[in-house]
Parts: structure tokens; C-alpha cells; sequence
């Protein structure tokens, strides 16, 4: 090691000629002892370990694209405005400012529940039917509704407050305080819907066995079905259970079988009843038909008060509806399928828990459906009230979701950010631009934006993709590898100042020479 | 508009679906139990539903929207998965231990190959490829059976069309059909898979004969199994048969050496309630052919050497029993097959090895076989060193019909499929050079020091164009070999971080060696005349 004595070649160069007597040549005279070669061997170690630096520095750095962070907020600053146009036909323009006039204030006093509708009175001239606009006739037949029409009683000044109250309950019949609220599945473009017949336990006896389900989801289903196929697109399924045993015991009153309230909570028993099959990720809505064990009939919901409540029926929010049916014991002697009239009960009010479910408003009390309107069971009024709630739900989604992800990403350094996920981001932006602009235009085609905005930002929210690294940050490679990058680079660091020193204390050799 | 063009879709469907609806389904159940030669008692549970005059989905409709689906008994989560995924045929087989074809004879049911084993057959034409498809399966129905069939992935998927032909029929829809099949020997069945097994039957195991199902008593057999199974029978409509078979070994509980049995005793539990809406729900017990022996209680009826009891009428609680008045006396030396089959990975070495195969046909027939071998890619054979021969003798008459599709490493595994002529009462033996591969580090399971489970051969007899003898009890059945195990080098897993650092320590002092070298200035120091400097 004493080799590496840096100043001796100089001398070493001067003696070796004075040395005739020994064999062994100078190792300065070498060509690879040379001041350039050794720099030069040194210097190429550097340049290739700095030219694999940004190699290194790509091949282990995150794939993280950037968002369009600006567009994100700047696009949460928007509100969505829906406009809602009431035309009166056959009023002067005292009655229509009087309306404005009116629907201002109402709008004041409950802006939250008006929030994001933009009211408009017309006047006769104004009007144009086809546009989505509501007309409001005064009539003197009492409140009826027909298409987008309302047939009103207006006869003096004191009812057109009273109309206003019937328009807001047309409208916006949904208030934001209401623990109906939470009823409200959220938005999905598809549901499932899954049927069961659940026998307690078939084998006690006088059980149903059977029901005609296609024939009753044909006729109190279906009509649901295609008036809301605008919003969602439904899949059904249904199935029997023989037996369905529950995970608690009812209570036994002298004349019945009790649920209590408590009961109802737990009632569904998950581990027990496959209730639907999981085939899709769709959200599932759930119509259970329960039928009790026959030494456990009948089996009743108990209210509050301790009496027994004589419908059979419970919603449980988001989840689905369940109905409770007792046979009665002559109606059922053994064995048997559901009798027709039962299943028309029964599927009435499932039908009446889909709606509730999917958030359909009730027609303000008061209000008469017209000729037409008799057979829909949801009209027009109901489903634009409820197009406009889930578009605004779905613009406030997508928007809060896009904002999140863009945070998100901010705080988190090692979440990668693919392709995927940058390309769902703009397409939602995209969707969002696309649902302003046709806002003022058409009801449906906001919704459908808004539906798709909301779809591409949950997906983009939740793509695996962006999961991937989360748990192995990249301190932890460089902790792994620091025995190895340490003891490599100390030899190279001390070669280079020692040749830096060398050159130094010779540049001061050749100075003082000189 | 494209949506009402939907809706009336939806509604002519449903017009189908109501014409459909009128064929019903039916649901039958039975268990059959055996008292074998050796003492032990075979049961095999077999539930069965029948939908009847359904067909398979169609796997050009894959793409559209499914039309409403209405079950009373068939299962709706298995019904869900074989329409989401167009499955025309499939069998799911999660089986504990190794069938003993020399002492119990052929299985009822024919899948009994250790582990998990699953294959089915679909239609080609949908708007996804058969692979997407198939693992898409795969993944439904490792969440539906809670087993990890998630891992019967590419590496051990293979197409072996003359080993597991249909055994329903395919529906003629001019589109070609292709057969998948995977086998997992390390996946371990118990409880857990038992229970979502369960809630598929209509009256779970609350009545009828599937409250015999107890966990407790059947994971504790010899060797247990159950098995699903869908195939379409053509006009009679789609099947699913729900298989549970056990071996169970009375004389362990009792003291004497007998082989009484009772279900009480078998599976500790009576049959207190029938199933309502089973078709038929029926017990056949075996009758041996000789000794004295009694069954209690009177069977229903008594039909070709077995004692059948109509569960619905018997008086309940059920419990049968058979009682022998004598001792077992254990019998030798008498296989119930006519073949046996042996094979084996010799070598001690973790880079090669070699593959025996020794078969001895004890038949009075010769009997051609169909030798299926699926092998994991890191086991790679050396076809060129294939070696037969016959009692001794080398033969290459004995193989024929070789079809060989070689492995990918890190993606595809080995088939070797070929057809073996075995004379009467002789011994063949196959070898076969193989390498075993070397690893990524990542690609090693769990418990590395292990080793690797290989699935098993599949020997498939045969028939027509040879002479059968019916009571020589020639195979019409399917042969599972034993799962291997295979050695493999294996890195040390249990303190990767000093690995790490020592092998980090090693190439650094490599390179402070090199560069030092490179870099060092040599001087020659003259020692003694250092003074006269």
C-alpha cells in the first residue's frame, strides 16, 4: 500500500537511470502507470456512474402523470343551474310578476332546497311546450295534472301562494332534512334486482313452495322499469329458500309472534341467506318475501307502543324491502305456491319500496292525476324532479371525486398515476364541460353527462393501479442497498481526492521549480 | 330509440322465459353406502338438480344483457356464474387424500384426484377469448366456494380433449368448443368449503338427507371429497349435481375389530325431517354378497344387492344400521382393479431427475389407456430419454398417440397425452429424464422448503375395439395417480435482509479489489540501498 505514495515517480524517474544494477524495469515507465491513463481510469468510473444516474433515476422513479389540477378546480367552482320553466297560460302579466314575485320569496326562504335550479315564469306569448317548460292553466276542477301541465284553481291573489306551494312540492319535492333522504339508494347506472321467497323453515310444514314471479314482476315491476330506463338500467333475479332460519328468536305474545324494532335491525341474517348472486359488482337491491316457520305464525311487527303494527312490510334504507307474510291456515293446507292474490299484495308493495328506493317523489296531497296520467305510474313531474336531483347529486359527485384524487395525488409522492387513471380524469372533465353546456338545453342529456362524469371519477378513484407502490416507499430500496452503494463509492470518493491532491502538490512542485 | 328497442327485448324475453317457466325443476337426493373389503365404509351423497328444458347461454349473447333469471331450486349463484361466464359443462372437484383404487375399487364418482381440480367446457364465439373467460371463472368460483381456485391460473391450465371428453352433451351451435382444465393438489378442503357447499342445496342441512352432512365427522374420514357438477343433458335440460363421497373407517371408534355401521354412528347424526320439495330422496345400502350380516331397519325395498329406504316414508328419526355378528377379518392380496399404477420422481439431485411410471395390469385382457400427464412448467421433461418397457423386456409397441405441447417457462405447463397398450397380466414401466428449473425468488409459494405438489397423472381406459370382459371389472373410469412432490433449490427465506448484506459486502469488496488495482501507482522500493539515497 505504501506504493501509492504519490510524489515519488518524479524522483523515482531521476534515480532509476543511476540503478544499471537491478533487472526490474521502473513501473512509472508503464504505460498504465501514467498520470493520464490513472485520471483517466478514474474519470471514466465517474462518468459512468453519472451517466447511469438518470438511468437508475427512470428506472426505479413512479410512472406519475400529471393531472389537470387547474381544470379540477376550476371546474369545482362551477355549479350546476338546471332551469326550470313554469309557463301560465291564459294569465296578465300582473299574475305572472305575482308568481315571480312569490317564487322568489319561497326560493329565499329555502335556498338550499331550491339550490341549483334556476326558476323562470313565461308568459303565454313565451311559451313553447316542447322545450321541458311546465304550464300552469287555471282551471276551476280542482288541481290535475296532465303531461307537464297543471290545471290550477286561481282565483284570487291568496291562491297564488298556494300554487306555489303545490309547484315547490312539484318540483323540489325532496327536502334535504328529511330522514326519507336517506332512504335514497345511491346513483349507479345498474341495478340488480334480487327477489327471494324465503320459507323460515320448509320442512315444519305449509310452506310456499313457489311463486309465479314473472308474471307479478311483469305486471308491477316492469312498468317502473321502462319509465326509469332514462336513469338506470336494471338485471333480475329472484330465488326460492326453503330454509331461511333468523338469527334471533320473535317474541311470543298470546295472539302472535312479535318483531320488535330492535328485531327488525338485525332481522336480515347474512350468514345464513345467500340473498343474491355475486356475479357483478352492481349494487344490489333486495325484495325479500319472508314467510315464518309455521309453528311460528303469525309473525307481526310490534310498534312502539306495544301493539302490533298490521302491516307486514319494512324498508331497510339502501338495502332493499321486506315483506312478512302469514299464510293464513285455511288458505294453506300443505305445501303450496303463493295464491295470486297474495303475490298482488306482496308485489304491490314492493313495487312501492322500489320507488321509494330509487328516490321517486310522491305527488304533493292534493294533487289529481289526469286522464292520461292515470295508467303512468310516475309522471312527468316526478321524473324530471327526479332526473334533476340526480344530475345535481351526480355533478357534486364527480366534481368532489375529481377533487379528492387531485389531492390525494398531492399528498402522497409515491402513488403512481397511470394512463388509465390520467385518461378517466379528462374524460370526466370532459363529460362535466359537456353536461354545462347542454344544461340550459335538456334535462336528460345533463343528466347523462352527469351520470357518466360521476362513472369515470369513482373509476379513476378507485383503479387499482394507483395502489401499487403505496406500501414500499422508496427509502426502503435505498436502505436495502446502502451496503452495497456505501462500500462501492467510499474507494472511489478517496481515489479521487487523493489523484486531486497529487495534482495539486505537484502543480506546487512544478511552480516552485519554475 | 334504442332503449324501448331494449325494453321490448326485455319483454319478449321474458315472453320466452314464461313459456319456459311452465317446465319446472326438480330436485333428487341420495346416498349410497358401501362396506369395502377392507373394512371401511364408502358413502357418497348425490344431490341433484335438474332445470329442466333450459340450455347453456349461448356465448355469442355474452355481450348483450342476460335476461331475467327465475330459480326456485337450482342455485342461484352457480346458475349466475355458469351464464356470466357461458359454461356449458363444468366440474369442480376438491378432494383430501389419495383414492385407494386397490382396496376400495373405481369411485361413484369419478373425480377424485388429490386437491383441486376443475374443467369445463365452453362454446368459442364471444365477444371475450375462452381464457378471459375461464379466469373469470376461476375467480367466481374461488369466491362462491371460498377455495383458492384463484390460483389455477395460466401455469397450470391445459386443454387435454381425449383425457376429459364431455359427459353431457355440447349443444350444436356450429361454434367450435374448447375444454379447459387446471389442478391444484396443495389446495386443502375443509369446513370452509363445506359450508358454501351447503347453502347451494335447497334444503341446506337442515332436512332431509343432507342433515347427515356434519363437518365434524366428515372431515375427519379417510379420505373425503366433494364435487360439483353441471352438464346439460340435452332436451332434459341442465343438471347440476351436487357430489359429497367420503371413506370412513367404523372400526377406529369402536373397540372390537367389526365393521358395524349406523349413519348415527357414521355421521353422528339421525335424519329427523324430510326434505319437502325433494322429488326423491332415497338411502341404498349395499348388501354383501356373502356372510351373515342384518339391516335395521326393514328397507323399502330391496333392488339388485342393495337395500333401498324411501327417506319420505320411512318413520323418523332415521337412522340405519348394519350389523355383521362376527369379527372383520381382513382380506389380502386382492385388488379390485385391474390396474396399478405407481409413479414416482427419482433422484436426489435439485436440478434434474427422472419420471417412473410403473403400471401392472393384473387383467386377463390387454387394455389400452390414455396416459395424461399435465406438468408445471418447472418440471421440464426430456422427451428424447422417454424409455418403455414390458416385464423387463425394452418395448416401444407399449406407446403410441404421443401428443406433446412443451412449457413456457414462467407461463404455460407441459401436456403429454399419449395412449398405452398394456398386455394382460404384465408390468410396464415408462421413464423419463426431466429437469427441474430454477426459480424466481418471487415465484416461490409460502412454505418453500415444502416443495412443490405436482398434480397427478390420469390413466383413461379405452373402450370398444378390444375384447371386454364385464366381470373382469374392467375401468370405464378415470385413474387418478398420487400428487408428487418435487424438490426444488430453494433460497433461504428466513433472513433475506442478511442475505442482502452479505452478498452486497462480497461484490463490494470485489469491486474496491479491482478498482484499487486499476488505480494504484506501483513503485519498486529498493530495500538495503534505501541509505544511500
Amino acid at each position: 500500500m505504501s506504493s501509492m505514495d504519490s510524489h515519488s515517480p518524479p524522483q523515482d524517474a531521476q534515480n532509476a537511470p543511476k540503478q544499471p544494477s537491478t533487472a526490474l524495469r521502473d513501473p512509472s515507465k508503464l504505460f498504465y502507470q501514467s498520470d493520464g491513463v490513472h485520471r483517466s481510469i478514474i474519470a471514466s468510473y465517474w462518468a459512468v456512474i453519472l451517466l447511469a444516474v438518470p438511468l437508475w433515476w427512470y428506472t426505479t422513479s413512479i410512472e406519475r402523470l400529471s393531472l389537470p389540477q387547474s381544470r379540477v378546480y376550476s371546474q369545482a367552482e362551477n355549479h350546476l343551474r338546471l332551469p326550470v320553466r313554469i309557463c301560465l297560460v291564459a294569465g296578465d302579466q300582473q299574475l305572472a310578476g305575482q308568481l315571480q314575485d312569490s317564487i322568489q320569496q319561497h326560493v329565499a326562504k329555502a335556498s338550499e332546497r331550491w339550490n341549483g335550479l334556476k326558476i323562470d315564469v313565461l308568459q303565454q306569448g313565451q311559451c313553447n311546450s316542447n322545450d321541458g317548460s311546465y304550464s300552469v292553466i287555471p282551471s276551476d276542477k280542482g288541481i290535475t295534472l296532465e303531461a307537464r301541465q297543471l290545471s290550477y284553481p286561481l282565483a284570487d291573489g291568496s291562491s297564488v301562494s298556494k300554487l306555489v306551494d303545490t309547484l315547490s312540492a312539484l318540483i323540489v319535492p325532496y327536502s334535504a332534512a328529511s330522514e326519507q333522504e336517506h332512504r335514497v339508494a345511491q346513483y349507479s347506472p345498474r341495478y340488480r334486482l334480487s327477489f327471494s321467497l324465503l320459507n323460515e323453515d320448509a320442512a315444519a310444514g305449509k310452506a310456499i313452495i313457489g311463486w309465479d314471479v314473472e308474471q307479478a314482476i311483469n305486471r308491477y315491476i316492469h312498468p317502473i322499469l321502462s319509465r326509469l330506463s332514462t336513469l338506470h338500467n336494471f338485471t333480475i333475479e329472484s330465488q326460492v329458500q326453503f330454509h331461511a332460519p333468523l338469527a334471533f328468536t320473535p317474541q311470543e305474545l298470546d295472539v302472535a309472534y312479535a318483531l320488535t324494532s330492535e328485531d327488525l335491525t338485525v332481522f336480515v341474517n347474512s350468514a345464513e341467506w345467500t340473498l343474491s348472486s355475486s356475479a357483478s359488482n352492481d349494487p344490489v337491491l333486495h325484495f325479500v318475501l319472508f314467510i315464518p316457520s309455521s309453528d311460528r305464525r303469525p309473525l307481526k311487527i310490534a310498534n312502539a307502543d306495544g301493539s302490533l303494527s298490521a302491516s307486514g312490510a319494512f324498508l331497510l334504507p339502501q338495502w332493499g324491502g321486506i315483506v312478512i307474510h302469514n299464510p293464513t291456515p285455511q288458505d294453506v293446507p300443505s305445501d303450496t305456491d303463493l295464491p295470486p292474490t297474495d303475490l298482488d299484495q306482496v308485489f304491490s308493495v314492493f313495487s312501492n319500496q322500489l320507488l321509494a328506493l330509487l328516490g321517486v317523489p310522491h305527488l304533493p296531497v292534493g294533487v289529481q292525476r289526469g286522464v292520461s296520467e292515470r295508467e303512468a305510474l310516475i309522471t312527468d313531474w316526478q321524473l324530471d324532479a327526479l332526473l334533476r336531483r340526480r344530475a345535481l347529486e351526480n355533478a357534486e359527485g364527480a366534481q368532489d371525486t375529481l377533487r379528492s384524487i387531485v389531492k390525494l395525488v398531492d399528498q402522497i409522492e409515491n402513488m403512481p398515476v397511470g394512463e388509465d387513471v390520467k385518461g378517466d380524469v379528462q374524460d370526466a372533465l370532459a363529460a362535466l364541460d359537456k353536461m354545462y353546456a347542454s344544461s340550459r338545453t335538456s334535462l336528460e342529456q345533463a343528466f347523462r353527462y352527469s351520470a357518466q362524469a360521476l362513472t369515470l371519477a369513482s373509476r379513476a378513484f378507485f383503479n387499482p393501479g394507483m395502489l401499487a407502490l403505496l406500501y414500499f416507499p422508496t427509502e426502503h430500496r435505498v436502505a436495502v442497498y446502502t451496503p452495497l452503494f456505501a462500500s462501492a463509492l467510499v474507494p472511489l470518493f478517496v481515489a479521487v481526492l487523493k489523484e486531486f491532491f497529487a495534482w495539486r502538490r505537484q502543480r506546487k512542485l512544478l511552480l516552485a521549480n519554475s | 330509440m334504442l332503449a324501448n328497442f331494449k325494453i321490448s327485448l326485455f319483454f319478449i324475453c321474458n315472453l320466452c322465459l314464461l313459456v319456459l317457466a311452465n317446465s319446472s325443476e326438480q330436485f333428487d337426493e341420495e346416498l349410497s353406502i358401501k362396506s369395502l373389503q377392507d373394512g371401511k365404509v364408502a358413502s357418497k351423497f348425490s344431490f341433484k338438480t335438474l332445470l329442466k328444458g333450459a340450455s347453456p347461454k349461448d356465448p355469442r349473447t355474452l355481450g348483450t344483457d342476460d335476461e331475467s333469471q327465475h330459480y326456485t331450486l337450482f342455485p342461484l349463484g352457480l346458475g349466475q356464474i355458469l351464464r356470466e361466464y357461458g359454461v356449458t359443462e363444468l366440474h369442480l372437484t376438491l378432494n383430501a387424500g389419495n383414492w385407494n383404487y386397490g382396496r376400495w375399487g373405481y369411485p361413484e364418482e369419478k373425480g377424485v384426484g388429490p386437491g383441486a381440480e376443475l374443467w369445463v367446457w365452453m362454446g368459442d364465439g364471444a365477444p371475450n377469448s375462452i381464457d378471459h373467460r375461464w379466469k373469470g371463472l376461476r375467480n367466481a368460483l374461488a369466491g362462491l366456494f371460498c377455495a383458492s381456485l384463484g390460483s389455477l391460473d395460466e401455469q397450470c391450465t391445459t386443454s387435454p380433449v381425449r383425457s376429459f371428453s364431455p359427459e353431457g352433451v355440447l349443444p350444436d351451435w356450429d361454434l367450435p368448443h374448447q375444454i379447459r382444465h387446471a389442478s391444484l393438489p396443495s389446495e386443502h378442503v375443509c369446513t370452509e368449503n363445506l359450508t358454501p357447499f351447503l347453502k347451494l342445496l335447497p334444503c341446506k342441512s337442515l332436512s332431509g338427507i343432507a342433515s347427515l352432512l356434519n363437518p365434524h365427522r366428515l372431515f375427519d374420514a379417510d379420505w373425503h371429497g366433494m364435487g360439483i357438477h353441471v352438464l346439460w343433458r340435452g332436451k332434459e335440460g341442465i343438471e347440476v349435481r351436487l357430489t359429497f363421497q367420503s371413506i370412513m373407517d367404523p372400526s377406529r371408534s369402536s373397540s372390537k375389530q367389526k365393521q358395524d355401521w349406523s349413519l348415527q354412528s357414521l355421521f353422528d347424526r339421525a335424519i329427523d325431517r324430510t326434505c319437502p320439495i325433494a322429488h326423491s330422496s332415497l338411502i341404498s345400502v349395499s348388501l354383501p354378497s356373502s356372510g351373515a350380516h342384518s339391516i335395521t331397519p326393514e328397507p323399502s325395498r330391496v333392488d339388485s344387492g342393495s337395500a333401498i329406504f324411501d327417506v319420505a316414508t320411512v318413520p323418523k328419526p332415521f337412522n340405519a344400521a348394519m350389523n355383521w355378528p362376527s369379527d372383520f377379518e381382513y382380506q389380502y392380496d386382492t385388488s379390485l382393479t385391474p390396474l396399478k399404477i405407481q409413479r414416482t420422481l427419482k433422484g436426489s439431485s435439485q436440478a434434474r431427475g427422472q419420471l417412473s411410471l410403473v403400471i401392472a395390469n393384473h387383467g386377463q385382457v390387454s387394455q389400452q389407456v390414455v396416459y395424461l400427464e399435465t406438468m408445471p412448467w418447472l418440471v421440464q421433461f426430456y422427451l428424447h430419454t422417454l424409455k418403455t418397457s414390458v416385464n423387463g423386456a425394452e418395448s416401444d409397441a407399449v406407446i403410441s398417440n404421443i401428443t406433446y405441447i412443451p412449457a413456457i417457462p414462467h407461463s404455460r405447463p407441459t401436456t403429454f397425452e399419449a395412449v398405452l397398450l398394456l398386455p394382460a397380466r404384465s408390468t410396464t414401466r415408462l421413464t423419463m429424464d426431466v429437469t427441474k428449473a430454477f426459480l424466481r425468488y418471487t415465484e416461490h409459494p409460502p412454505d418453500a422448503q415444502r416443495g412443490w405438489d405436482l398434480p397427478p397423472a390420469v390413466f383413461t381406459p379405452i373402450h370398444g375395439g378390444q375384447s371386454q370382459n364385464a366381470t373382469a371389472g374392467l375401468p370405464s373410469e378415470r385413474i387418478y395417480t398420487p400428487a408428487l412432490l418435487v424438490d426444488l433449490a430453494t433460497p433461504d427465506f428466513s433472513m433475506p435482509y442478511n442475505v442482502i448484506i452479505f452478498s452486497c459486502s462480497l461484490m463490494a469488496f470485489l469491486f474496491g479489489s479491482i478498482f484499487n488495482l486499476l488505480t494504484r501507482r506501483f513503485v519498486v522500493v529498493h530495500v538495503g540501498s534505501g541509505k544511500q539515497e
